[in-house]
């Protein structure tokens, strides 16, 4: 046996015992995802009569994704929203990230990162349901304030629209925002903001010329987790939506399971899908460039 | 004093966290079918109701044996996934694993339309099976998340120590590996079990005539006299998914301390 | 040396394209304290690991007792080892640590095991702590756990890979003693990977000296450090000073050099442990074969004059660098300080002596 063959035997054995022990995972992976997310690809070029699909391939389903208003609506309605949420999310989690970073005593910073954590393990389905229930015509808010006589009639721009979409989901996904934050401010070196004081910086502009810029991962991750589930959601939409708060998910959902216009509904989801890819592409794009452009 | 304000704050969010959850026991046990303050005095009766519904018992035991069979299922596969990531190097290694972990940064809904339209188009009938698949995909990310650590923080030399001393691959796994990854084991065993529970949208797409929990749920929130019951519900199952966190934290740290390494945060 | 215990026959070994062991020859004898030094990187944990069985090598042979190793994994080998993080279980207490390569030994009942355990405790002087749990143990601790460890299994090699450098220098110093103490007690052969080139002297019978995956010098460590093979190998081992020199060899009469800055010296053929050729060479002088020469102080040793450009005080020595008359480069000399020498200030002109028996020839410059 030559050295070069020997060579390759051995890095196959150390490579093979790796694919071996990963394959029974990946192998699930291909076969229910990746066979799935082709299989809507498809679709999209496909169209359906009822319950006869036609596998000639056409551009239709996207040119009426595209053309029809309604969808374009509820495609800008959905990145609203989703900008909207993230928005309200980040600029509210990052003072608390901040927080337990760095005014939280080390040892009960797990605890705070616990409590953070628990409500997003609780049932989704019911803490949307309790926004419903909080912000509703005769919900505990309305209600309350009436009992206590501070207004007359019910309040009614809380729920059915959008601001009602915005306010739960930006409280379902705060723990999202918070963790990535927490974890790169937990990451700057304690001595760097010392030393910017050192160099004559005063707190709020060590805040700004230090720390903003080493937390920036955190926060383009945190923008990422929020943005890329709330723009494909559906729940808090259907329950507190109301006609004017309904995103691209029940959209989909119509398509696929009232209207039996999967092709449609395959397309709806692979603009989906790119929209989300494209826009996080460009975040991460950006975060490299501002990593990058201090050197 | 900038600590005390941001105090005030962090306090102030951690309400706006909990208070809706926190609304679920007060109303739970409120005498009345208005969900709105003043309370009217406390009933057990919600909770007596939750006993003679048959149709809720049938969903909950179904979401019990899929979220059983689901954790089993995908913290097998996590555990062979977050091994070969920690001890393996091979070509492609993190195009696999970037691609097996896509589901956690896939909206939930495409996941859900996707499988649908495959197991559809291959014929097979929706049923719990077709729910397990779908949780599976989706929980194994977070199980290889939480392992990865596990696998990651095992001192690679405590291995090759029991094999110098004599043990084979297969004794030194269980003599030496499989204790020490225990506690990631079992917090991935109920984080997956905990979001299956919870799981509603690939539920709602896949099941067949056997609604899981969250499914039932959905189909009672529509009716305003049933709100009461749901509140009663919801307090049980929010009791129950902080007891398992709970769990799960306690042997994460155990393992932290186990294996003398240091805490590095939460499960995500 | 004593019978070989460990044949290493032309060993290769490659990560890819990364070539770590460059082709290693050596034999190391039953009962000797054996170490492999070098900085980071130059394959001596990898040559460890592939005497243990861990690495599988790309050529070459690696012969234990006699007995060709390949395709014997770690686990059927007559070795044991002590790993540099020391690998104690943290799940099982002091005693399950100790015992855990007897699981297998069904000739032992469990009192024997029992007994066998706590002997290798009391040998590396932990009598007694059989019952605690292991992550309680401080660092001195593990590392004598896990030396009981592997000794309990009598292995025919002992491979200690780094084990003392996670150690304070106190607790260093006092385990290299100790170890060397349990070697001579066992018997068994050690082989120790260091990069600490005091460790390697103060503890082995023979060091190999190794630089990117081949062996430099394999030899005693006064051998080592008297005649070192060549510059790397000299640089490495403690300090020298390097001087340009001009050498002509003449057959019968030594080598006769022009060393820059103290003129012009006969070698003996034994200090050019390298070979020597006529021509441009180098000539090594460790700093305490020089010394300053005080006032009137008189020598029949031969006498160089220069200035002092540094100096370190280091309590019980003094470092100077004294920069000789036709060099530029200072050369580094130290001094004990005993009563009646001063610590002599910068820029003071001073005599230094030194002896044609104390330099080193190296081939090329």
């Amino acid at each position: 046996m030559t050295l070069k063959e020997r060579l390759g035997r051995l890095g196959r054995t150390e490579a093979a015992n790796g694919y071996l022990l990963v394959s029974p995972t990946a192998l699930y992976a291909l076969l229910l995802l990746a066979v799935p997310l082709a299989t809507i690809l498809a679709f999209s070029f496909w169209t359906q009569n009822y319950l006869d699909i036609d596998t000639t391939l056409t551009l239709k389903n996207y040119q009426e994704a595209f053309g029809e208003p309604l969808y374009r609506q509820l495609m800008l309605r959905s990145l609203m929203i989703s900008g909207a949420v993230t928005l309200a999310t980040v600029l509210t989690a990052f003072p608390i990230a901040y927080f337990v970073s760095f005014h939280v005593p080390q040892s009960r910073k797990s605890l705070w990162i616990f409590l953070i954590t628990i409500p997003f393990w609780t049932s989704y389905l019911i803490r949307v349901f309790l926004w419903k229930v909080i912000l509703g015509y005769n919900g505990v808010l309305n209600a309350t304030l009436q009992g206590a006589g501070l207004i007359d009639e019910p309040l009614t721009f809380i729920l059915y629209n959008a601001n009602a979409v915005v306010i739960t989901l930006a409280h379902a996904f705060a723990p999202f925002a918070i963790l990535p934050i927490f974890v790169a401010l937990e990451k700057i070196d304690r001595s760097l903001l010392e030393a910017s004081q050192d160099l004559g910086e005063n707190r709020l502009t060590t805040f700004l010329r230090v720390t903003l810029p080493l937390a920036m991962p955190g926060v383009v991750a945190a923008v990422l987790i929020v943005f890329i589930p709330t723009i494909g959601d559906y729940v808090t939409p259907r329950l507190v939506g109301g006609p004017n708060g309904l995103m691209i998910a029940n959209m989909i959902q119509t398509q696929f399971l009232k209207l039996n216009n999967a092709p449609l509904g395959a397309a709806l989801a692979v603009i989906a899908m790119l929209l989300v890819g494209a826009i996080s592409l460009i975040f991460v794009g950006l975060n490299r460039r501002f990593l990058r452009g201090p050197k | 004093m900038r600590g005390g304000w941001l105090r005030i704050y962090a306090l102030s969010y951690l309400v706006f966290l909990y208070a809706p959850i926190a609304l679920l026991p007060i109303f739970a046990f409120n005498d009345g079918t208005v969900i709105a303050f003043p309370l009217r005095g406390f009933t057990l009766q919600w909770f007596s109701e939750l006993t003679q519904i048959p149709a809720l018992h049938t969903a909950v035991a179904n979401s019990l044996m899929i979220a059983v069979i689901t954790a089993l299922v995908s913290t097998l596969l996590g555990i062979c996934a977050a091994r070969a990531a920690a001890r393996y190097d091979f070509p492609g290694k993190r195009g696999i694993m970037g691609f097996i972990m896509l589901p956690l940064v896939l909206p939930e809904i495409i996941v859900a339309v996707s499988l649908l339209v495959v197991l559809l188009q291959i014929g097979i009938r929706l049923s719990a099976v077709t729910v397990i698949l779908g949780h599976v995909l989706i929980c194994t990310p977070f199980c290889i998340a939480i392992l990865n650590s596990s696998f990651q923080n095992l001192d690679k030399s405590l291995e090759e120590a029991a094999f110098d001393l004599g043990e084979t691959r297969l004794s030194t796994f269980r003599l030496i590996t499989l204790p020490l990854v225990m506690p990631g084991i079992i917090s991935s065993l109920l984080i997956a079990f905990t979001i299956s529970l919870d799981e509603f949208i690939i539920a709602f797409f896949l099941t067949g005539n056997e609604p899981t929990l969250p499914v039932y749920l959905w189909g009672q929130l529509r009716f305003p006299q049933k709100i009461p019951v749901v509140m009663a519900l919801g307090t049980l199952l929010v009791a129950l998914s902080v007891l398992l966190l709970t769990l799960a934290e306690y042997f994460r740290r155990r393992g932290i301390a186990r294996t003398g390494g240091k805490d590095t945060g939460g499960f995500l | 040396m004593t019978r070989p215990i460990i044949t290493l026959r032309d060993v290769q070994k490659y990560y890819g394209d990364y070539h770590a062991l460059r082709g290693i020859t050596a034999e190391i004898g039953e009962g000797e304290f054996f170490s492999l030094l070098g900085p980071s990187g130059c394959g001596k944990t990898t040559l460890l690991r592939t005497i243990a069985g861990f690495e599988d090598i790309t050529s070459g042979a690696v012969l234990l007792d006699g007995q060709p190793m390949e395709g014997v994994p770690a686990n059927r080998r007559p070795t044991n080892m002590v790993f540099q993080s020391y690998a104690i279980f943290p799940h099982l207490s002091v005693a399950e640590n100790v015992g855990f390569g007897l699981r297998r030994r069904t000739d032992l009942d469990r009192r024997a095991k029992q007994t066998l355990v706590e002997e290798a405790l009391t040998m590396v002087g932990l009598g007694g702590y059989g019952a605690r749990a292991a992550h309680a143990l401080s660092g001195g601790q593990r590392q004598r756990v896990a030396l009981a460890r592997a000794l309990i299994l009598k292995p025919k090699v002992l491979l200690l890979d780094e084990p003392l450098s996670a150690l304070d220098k106190k607790l260093r110093e006092q385990m290299q003693f100790e170890l060397r103490r349990l070697q001579r007690q066992v018997g068994i052969t050690f082989v120790l990977v260091t990069h600490d080139q005091e460790e390697a002297l103060i503890m082995s019978d023979r060091v190999a000296v190794m630089f990117e995956g081949q062996i430099a010098q394999l030899d005693s460590p006064q051998n080592l450090y008297r005649r070192p093979l060549n510059r790397q190998v000299a640089d490495f081992i403690g300090v020298m000073n390097f001087l340009p020199a001009t050498v002509s060899v003449e057959d019968g009469q030594g080598i006769n050099a022009d060393v820059a800055g103290l003129g012009r010296a006969v070698i003996d053929p034994e200090q050019a442990p390298g070979g020597a050729t006529s021509g441009a060479a180098c000539v090594g002088i460790r700093p305490e074969m020089m010394s300053i020469l005080y006032e009137n102080e008189q020598t029949d040793r031969r006498i160089a004059e220069g200035v002092v450009e540094e100096r370190a005080y280091y309590g019980d020595m003094t470092y100077y660098d004294v920069r000789l008359d036709g060099i530029e480069k200072p050369v580094t000399i130290s001094m004990k300080n005993i009563v009646g020498r001063p610590v002599l200030d910068r820029g003071t002109a001073t005599r230094v002596s030194w002896d044609a028996r104390s330099l080193v020839l190296f081939n090329a410059a």
